[in-house]
């Protein structure tokens, strides 16, 4: 059986007026997403906040840590429950790349999945997570639409058995 | 009808804080994520910015009365500060961050060739770091004045009530 999901891409820009979107307008919870067992680290509270909202808002369950060592400890914690980690690279202490290589250690390629959050525009960064064993890559700023197109192409291409 | 009244000036306020730039499409995102279960989470959120980013403007306003100023230091407290305010879409402060991060990248000899400090020495290093410090009042101003406004924005928000997609009570 194949699911088909189609997202609407909306070009904000467009509106003018900047009006508020209606609640049809908003993106829905997607069943693709929904209970889909999250941890993301980032030591920015601002950060922190807005993102977890944003992935509970595509229906996942969010574990919000502010460290590379509370990621660690709450994924050994989690066992397998843990689906997807999404990790801002740029932390003090302990940056992405060492937790995912610290990860990937212990776990295979595909559980949990990790999505590197970045704000730099450096076109190696991606080759870099890859080296890292993480599965995707978001550019800050993290926008809904953005994770919810990440999210289902790094879940889709475990799907494919890649 | 009061409550209509108060509607239309929640949207005319919204409106005006994007048509007069102080907003972009970030401040979008975060009503985008508000709901019932958050229904103040735009405020919630700008009240964070406010409260975090108070430490990193003393952390650049210490750097900056330094004798000797750390430009990479510098470049860095603004790295953060410029992703919180791109977070809540505060428009003006961000563009005033990226001109800060310029004259900090001049400072360092990267950047712009007119104000590398190779073969001018002292000159063009006390010329770039009064621009820091000539943009950093801005960045102040801007960020003050993006308060102001957003508290009285809010406030006229909690006046309307609860908007038109929340659950009335049955």
């Amino acid at each position: 059986m194949t699911l088909v999901l189609r997202f609407q891409i909306r070009l904000s820009y467009g509106r003018a007026t900047f009006a508020p979107r209606t609640s049809s307008e908003q993106p829905r919870s997607i069943p693709q997403f929904r209970g889909l067992r999250v941890i993301l680290a980032d030591d920015d509270a601002l950060n922190r906040t807005v993102t977890k909202k944003l992935l509970e808002k595509l229906g996942c369950e969010v574990t919000a840590v502010s460290s590379g060592f509370e990621c660690l400890s709450a994924l050994s914690s989690a066992e397998n429950s843990v689906r997807l980690v999404v990790l801002d690279i740029q932390m003090p202490e302990m940056d992405g790349f060492e937790v995912a290589t610290r990860i990937r250690k212990v776990r295979s390629r595909s559980w949990p999945l990790i999505i590197a959050v970045t704000a730099s525009a450096e076109d190696n960064v991606w080759e870099r997570c890859l080296q890292m064993g993480m599965n995707g890559m978001i550019r800050k700023p993290v926008l809904l639409q953005g994770m919810a197109d990440e999210l289902q192409r790094v879940l889709q291409r475990v799907g494919e058995g890649l | 009808m009061e409550r209509t009244r108060l509607r239309r000036q929640v949207a005319l306020t919204r409106q005006s804080l994007f048509d007069q730039g102080f907003l972009d499409e970030q401040f979008i995102q975060l009503e985008d994520l508000q709901d019932d279960a958050n229904p103040n989470f735009v405020e919630e959120v700008v009240t964070l910015y406010y409260r975090d980013s108070a430490r990193l403007i003393t952390n650049i306003e210490k750097a900056l009365e330094k004798n000797s100023l750390d430009f990479n230091k510098l470049d860095g407290f603004m790295h953060q500060f410029k992703g919180s305010s791109s977070s809540i879409g505060a428009k003006k402060v961000k563009a005033e961050c990226t001109l800060f991060r310029e004259y900090c990248r001049a400072g360092n000899g990267e950047g712009l060739p007119h104000l590398s400090v190779q073969g001018l020495n002292g000159f063009a290093w006390i010329h770039t770091s009064c621009r820091c410090t000539r943009t950093f009042q801005q960045i102040k101003k801007e960020y003050a004045t993006l308060k102001r406004k957003l508290e009285a924005y809010f406030q006229v928000v909690r006046q309307a009530g609860p908007a038109e997609t929340a659950c009335w009570p049955k």
